[in-house]
């Protein structure tokens, strides 16, 4: 390789790092994101990718930095590469989740243990929170809940995506997430005020105000859907309106 | 006015909340204000008596870091103390506290768990008993200048149950001879009914799957004190309260004709006779209702 050529590449392109994903060591842009990096070395991510904007918390990913002994984790389409990451996805969480009829609960403490009795063996070891890539205080929640605060747990958990990473590192097995669902939904059907606009527009759905506008549409051809889509569709319009 | 930084445990919020919401109500009263800790964890609930178990250490040591944060943001003379109602959460503090305090491998393994949450023990945290606050800083005179309704006819056998006394490091009181709920109770105007076994086990956890066990316990310990004149028992501790409250409605189903005794938190009792609102008891979680008792003996008013 001669002098000129490495000069040319330097102008040329763009910085690269080297990855390890699952085991294996790829050149990849510095610029990238995790799941862009796994992507741009051949990879087809067919599950743990879905809204890329850091939203829906289906990319979980784990990983190490070079030299360091501390194992992280983030949302890969929100953290971008270093150079000697050791990466790998971790597309779905098996994780227990309970089936109950909302409607016939109590929002206390004696719910979450009834359907999610491991709540009662935290440990107090905050793994959950360290690794939860959007900073909420995992172990403050499942605390709040076995304490019956549900309030308290309904908005500190508010934030989760959904994502698992505290469910996969929790020593005592507790599926986090799972019970921040069940106290948010017993925050909103026991404690929380209804809110009138939402129970109007629930009547009028109910009472057929948007079927024939509904049925109108479903008789539309595949072209006219397409017309209507593309040129009537106008939200300057709708505003004014 | 003390404000003291005030660590609940799980059962004040859910079966006990009479105890804490009188709690904190005579607190104010006394100007002793209990202040929670915003956000406080299990105090680890029986302490493990394997000596190497650090995982179970975590949980109680955070508290005492947690509390000790939540000093910084109360007043100059808040003492560096964390104050508990519950008799397990006092005693499981009181002895991780200690333990930590003298085996800094100890700490250390546990510090090293706490350290990238920003929570290291410094050791600088001791844990007091609501019971202790009203005794050594409050005093007995004091509390008996604030009753303005004296319980009269009220006749009161102290149960201790094993938590407040046991092991020595969380003992609270004499072992043999405990002393401070008999002087709050007569500080109150109450009268005191001593029973022999006010420190017998009322039997903790066997009331999960043996509660025959329990049966028996408390059939003990009520009939001790109801032959010995007492129309009332007082406790400190939530377990000891459920299973004497529940098993007598069970056993009076089961064995009829006596009357089962009330069983109140020694801040009801402080409440009824400093005047605070009366709902604040949340007498309808108890089993045992003790409405009729104090509206026999005309101490139902409290403040209205």
């Amino acid at each position: 390789m001669s002098k000129t050529q490495i000069k040319e590449k330097e102008e040329n392109e763009t910085p690269m790092v080297k990855v390890y994903i699952m085991g294996s060591s790829h050149e990849v842009p510095a610029s990238l994101t995790i799941m862009k990096a796994i992507e741009y070395a051949g990879f087809k991510i067919k599950r743990g990718a879905g809204c890329r904007a850091g939203f829906c918390g289906a990319c979980a990913t784990v990983y190490r930095k070079a030299g360091d002994y501390r194992i992280y984790a983030a949302l890969a389409c929100q953290t971008q590469v270093e150079d000697g990451m050791v990466l790998t996805q971790l597309p779905f969480v098996p994780a227990p989740k309970a089936k109950y009829d909302i409607n016939k609960l109590s929002p206390t403490g004696n719910t979450i243990l009834q359907f999610y009795p491991e709540v009662a063996r935290c440990l107090s070891c905050n793994a959950c929170s360290k690794v939860c890539p959007q900073d909420i205080h995992v172990m403050d929640y499942v605390q709040y809940s076995l304490q019956g605060q549900i309030k308290k747990a309904a908005e500190e958990s508010f934030d989760c995506v959904q994502c698992g990473l505290c469910t996969i590192r929790c020593p005592a097995e507790i599926p986090q997430y799972h019970v921040a669902t069940l106290v948010r939904r017993l925050h909103g059907k026991y404690e929380m005020k209804s809110p009138d606009t939402l129970e109007a527009r629930v009547e009028e759905i109910e009472a057929g105000f948007y079927e024939e506008g509904f049925n109108e549409l479903m008789k539309l051809s595949k072209d006219e859907l397409r017309h209507k889509y593309f040129h009537e569709r106008d939200f300057i319009d709708q505003k004014k309106a | 006015m003390v404000r003291y930084s005030y660590f609940p445990g799980c059962n004040l919020k859910t079966n006990a909340k009479g105890f804490e919401e009188t709690a904190i109500a005579v607190s104010k009263k006394l100007s002793a204000e209990l202040v929670e800790i915003p956000n406080w964890n299990c105090c680890g609930t029986v302490h493990t008596l394997s000596t190497d178990n650090m995982m179970r250490r975590i949980a109680p040591v955070r508290v005492l870091s947690r509390s000790r944060k939540h000093i910084d943001t109360l007043d100059e003379e808040t003492p560096n103390e964390v104050v508990t109602l519950c008799s397990m959460c006092n005693s499981t503090l009181k002895i991780v506290n200690d333990e930590v305090k003298h085996d800094h491998d100890k700490l250390e393994k546990v510090n090293y768990q706490l350290e990238e949450d920003d929570e290291i023990y410094k050791e600088d945290m001791e844990v007091k008993h609501f019971l202790e606050i009203l005794r050594d800083k409050i005093g007995f005179e004091n509390i008996a200048k604030n009753v303005v309704n004296p319980l009269k006819g009220l006749k009161i056998s102290p149960y201790y149950g094993c938590m407040l006394l046991h092991p020595d490091k969380a003992a609270i009181d004499d072992v043999e001879m405990p002393s401070v709920l008999e002087y709050l109770v007569e500080s109150l105007g109450a009268e005191v009914v001593d029973s022999p076994f006010f420190k017998l086990c009322c039997g903790s956890y066997q009331i999960v799957d043996e509660d025959r066990i329990v049966d028996s316990q408390v059939t003990k310990i009520v009939e001790a004190a109801r032959k010995r004149g007492a129309n009332a028992l007082v406790v400190a501790c939530p377990l000891c309260a459920y299973n004497i409250d529940h098993q007598q409605k069970i056993l009076k189903e089961k064995v009829p004709g006596k009357l089962p005794l009330p069983v109140f938190y020694f801040t009801q009792l402080m409440a009824l006779a400093l005047g605070v609102p009366l709902k604040l008891n949340h007498f309808e979680d108890h089993h045992i209702n003790p409405k009729p008792l104090l509206k026999e003996l005309g101490l139902s008013g409290g403040k209205k």
